[in-house]
């Protein structure tokens, strides 16, 4: 097989063949590395830049909540009353979700299956139990979505990161499995730490959405 | 650079057996499938973005008509607040942005010696979420009247008009949109930060990359913002809620607020799409001259500096923001001074070639269609900031809305972003498509495309100074709007003759397969893209060379060659 060579203007030669290296005019191959694998932990960059991204939707929304909470006389409106129980308990179970997704990592990251399983799942139920406590806030809130702005954007903020907890659970149920299959270890664990940042941000978007919805919420 | 390259064919000896085995790159890398090669992506972003292009012209077509003459009744004015809306929408979220996402994931990991993207199915997915929102874009009208505008801000509150599903559709398409490119923008940052071929630091980052990456940062952080703004509009049109209705003080919202959060996230959006086409004219000025730009070091900051500096003036579009009235002025003036610094770079890069460089070479390069394409570019870009300038400056007043301001957006953000869109393209296309465009027609395109945005943007600014309020579907025969209006025409005329050039060009000679073979480097590029086939293998390179620089190949070229062993080098030339 004889590979054709073209050249340029400046003398370079050049492959003309898909799978021909470029050749130097002494013959040989260019001196170089070929091409690699990612860096290690792209896919937790990638889950970070996703979080960036997602935060700034959060941001636009919760200006909007002040914006319109600013030119309101009372808010929230009078008729509304919206216990601390029900966010109080969500958070609480966020902050030892927070701990048990972690655990999972570092017992991945030191070969330990059986803990980092043990781990996940936990966490898995944490979430469930987030979920069916935002659920309930939904319906014990005592004002329906179109009520007043206030209701649209307590159950939008709420809703938002019950949006992001389900993705999450989804996410970390198939990291479970996989690492009950064994796909990771202490030098193959980048989904896993992504999936458990992944989780980690879900907890942020909860802590700022309470300390919007329910610590700077008297005005007026 | 090269017209010869094909003549200059020689055979060369064997350096594989023919029963060689494919190269390790390829094995390691060609299991990918062809649907979530970057290249192939790449391309139908770029047509998919060409195809909404001509619906946008269409549209600015058939609005011309109507204002070419006084009181023409071509469309009336209910079908004329459809055509500019959809006009706007379609330029900038189904053209210019995707156009760029399409240029950047065929041509970044390349020119970062990358044989892939970082996610290589996301992008795929992107690009069919992408599509699929842009279809329902362009098909909302047809359910029932949208929005008065791009800006989408009339009517607001909702509740006062526009029933039926065509605003609806219009707003969950955009959230695709959106989506699909904050995808696109993570995928590809990522590929930078983490998939740089060895020896390549974030300094050796080609400066066409290093703008992507700039305007990748700007549209994570200003995308998301407009995808929160849709969702809630939607959610007021749809599900009855009144965010953007009622009336301070009311169980209601704002109606302020919507102009304020569109712009927070649009103006951003703008500067992003005209970021890229800095970086690829920098990249081809260089190239172009031979030489490396004349501070690659200033190009760079220049960029970034236009990136964080565009978060700062979106105060300047929202007419009812009068409020801190000097920083949005301020903050509109200062993002223009690190693009007028980066066109003087390139001019100080052109000056140095002419003064020192091979001046057959120079002048070869300089009248080379993507330079041209540059240089054209360069008086659009010049007028486009020389408007905003006066347009920054009324900044928050009425007098804001009048025909001036369609004139300065279409110079720096369709004329300047479109033109440089459209010099990538002719500089790119030929590595991601194995054949370069007409360069015959290449001229006629950009004295059309050129010429014809310099006319429409002067009856424009023209119009902006008679005050002609925008958004106006006719016009009184003693108006004195009629000649203006018609330099406009005419203008836009020339700009759909030469972009229905450009896409036979591109029909021709890419898909036909008609134009002249590229070869592997038909401009005497520096950066890695240009040393590997045209178009390159799935894998993109079997070997790189050294990187020691932000130009590899430049390097590679001033190196002293080593004696001849294999090809003899007369045999060669």
């Amino acid at each position: 097989m004889s590979l054709v060579v073209s050249r340029t203007a400046d003398n370079l030669p050049v492959p003309a063949s898909d799978h021909a290296p470029i050749v130097l005019p002494s013959g040989e191959p260019l001196p170089g590395p070929v091409p690699g694998r990612p860096r290690r932990g792209t896919s937790t960059i990638g889950t970070l830049l996703l979080c960036t991204a997602s935060a700034m939707v959060l941001g636009a929304v919760i200006a909007v909540y002040f914006a319109i909470k600013e030119g309101s006389t009372t808010w929230p409106p009078s008729d509304v009353s919206v216990g601390t129980y029900i966010p109080t308990m969500i958070t609480i179970t966020a902050i030892m979700s927070g701990f048990s997704v972690h655990w999972g990592v570092y017992s991945a990251r030191r070969n330990d299956g059986r803990n980092a399983v043990m781990a996940l799942v936990l966490t898995l139920f944490l979430g469930l139990a987030m979920a069916n406590l935002e659920w309930l806030s939904f319906v014990r809130s005592g004002f329906g979505f179109n009520d007043h702005a206030y209701g649209t954007l307590y159950d939008i903020l709420i809703g938002y990161h019950l949006l992001h907890l389900l993705a999450a659970i989804v996410m970390l149920l198939v990291l479970s499995f996989r690492t009950m299959a064994g796909h990771f270890s202490g030098d193959r664990h980048d989904a896993l730490r992504a999936g458990a940042v992944y989780w980690q941000y879900t907890n942020v978007v909860w802590f700022t959405v309470v300390t919007v919805l329910f610590i700077f919420s008297r005005h007026g | 650079m090269t017209d010869t390259t094909t003549d200059n064919q020689v055979e060369g000896e064997a350096r594989h057996g023919a029963d060689a085995p494919s190269h390790p790159a390829a094995e390691l890398h060609d299991p990918w499938p062809k649907g979530a090669d970057h290249k192939y992506i790449g391309s139908l972003f770029i047509a998919a973005a060409l195809l909404f292009l001509v619906v946008g012209v269409v549209l600015a077509l058939v609005m011309r008509a109507q204002l070419a003459t006084a009181e023409a009744e071509i469309v009336g004015d209910k079908t004329y607040r459809q055509l500019f809306t959809m006009h706007g929408v379609v330029s900038v979220f189904l053209f210019l942005l995707p156009v760029w996402l399409g240029l950047a994931s065929a041509i970044v990991p390349l020119q970062i010696g990358a044989a892939r993207l970082a996610f290589p199915r996301l992008h795929a997915m992107a690009f069919w979420i992408f599509l699929t929102g842009g279809a329902m874009v362009v098909a909302a009208p047809a359910l029932s009247d949208v929005f008065h505008g791009w800006a989408l801000s009339d009517p607001i509150p909702v509740k006062l008009g526009l029933p039926g599903q065509g605003p609806d559709m219009l707003l969950l398409g955009l959230v695709l949109v959106c989506m699909a490119a904050v995808l696109v923008v993570i995928n590809i940052v990522v590929t930078i930060l983490q998939l740089r071929a060895p020896g390549m630091t974030l300094r050796r980052v080609p400066v066409f990359s290093w703008s992507i990456m700039v305007s990748g940062a700007v549209l994570l952080l200003a995308l998301p913002v407009l995808i929160g703004a849709f969702a809630l509009l939607f959610v007021d049109r749809h599900y009855g809620a009144s965010l953007f209705s009622g009336f301070t003080g009311s169980r209601g919202g704002n109606p302020l607020l919507w102009p304020r959060l569109f712009w927070f996230g649009a103006y951003p959006v703008l500067w992003a799409l005209l970021i890229p086409a800095l970086g690829a004219a920098s990249e081809i000025v260089a190239t172009m001259s031979g030489r490396k730009l004349f501070s690659r070091d200033r190009a760079s900051v220049a960029l970034v500096a236009v990136g964080v500096l565009c978060f700062a003036g979106w105060g300047s579009e929202v007419p009812t923001l009068t409020r801190a009235r000097p920083l949005w002025i301020i903050g509109a003036l200062a993002v223009m001074a690190p693009v007028a610094l980066l066109v003087l770079n390139w001019l100080a890069t052109m000056r140095v070639a002419g003064k020192e460089g091979d001046r057959d070479a120079v002048r070869r390069g300089f009248a080379s269609t993507p330079m041209l394409w540059v240089l054209g570019m360069l008086p659009v870009l010049g007028l486009g900031l020389a408007a905003s300038v006066v347009s920054a400056l009324d900044a928050g007043r009425d007098a804001h809305a009048n025909y001036w301001q369609v004139g300065q957006q279409h110079a720096l953000f369709f004329g300047a972003a479109t033109i440089g869109a459209v010099a990538a393209l002719s500089f790119w296309g030929p590595k991601l498509w194995g054949h370069r465009l007409s360069d015959a027609l290449g001229k006629l395109e950009l004295l059309a495309i050129v010429g014809g945005t310099l006319l429409m943007v002067l009856g424009m600014l023209l119009l902006g100074v008679q005050d002609m309020v925008v958004h106006t579907s006719t016009f009184d025969s003693n108006d004195e709007w009629a000649l203006a209006n018609l330099v406009a025409s005419a203008g836009g005329a020339l700009v759909g003759l030469g972009l229905i050039v450009l896409l036979l060009d591109l029909l021709g000679s890419v898909v036909a397969g008609r134009g002249k073979p590229a070869g592997a480097d038909p401009w005497g590029g520096q950066t890695l893209e240009w040393a590997t086939t045209s178009p390159p293998p799935r894998h993109n390179f079997d070997a790189l060379p050294e990187i020691r620089s932000d130009t590899p190949l430049l390097d590679l070229r001033a190196a002293p060659v080593p004696a001849a062993a294999g090809v003899d080098p007369e045999e060669a030339s």
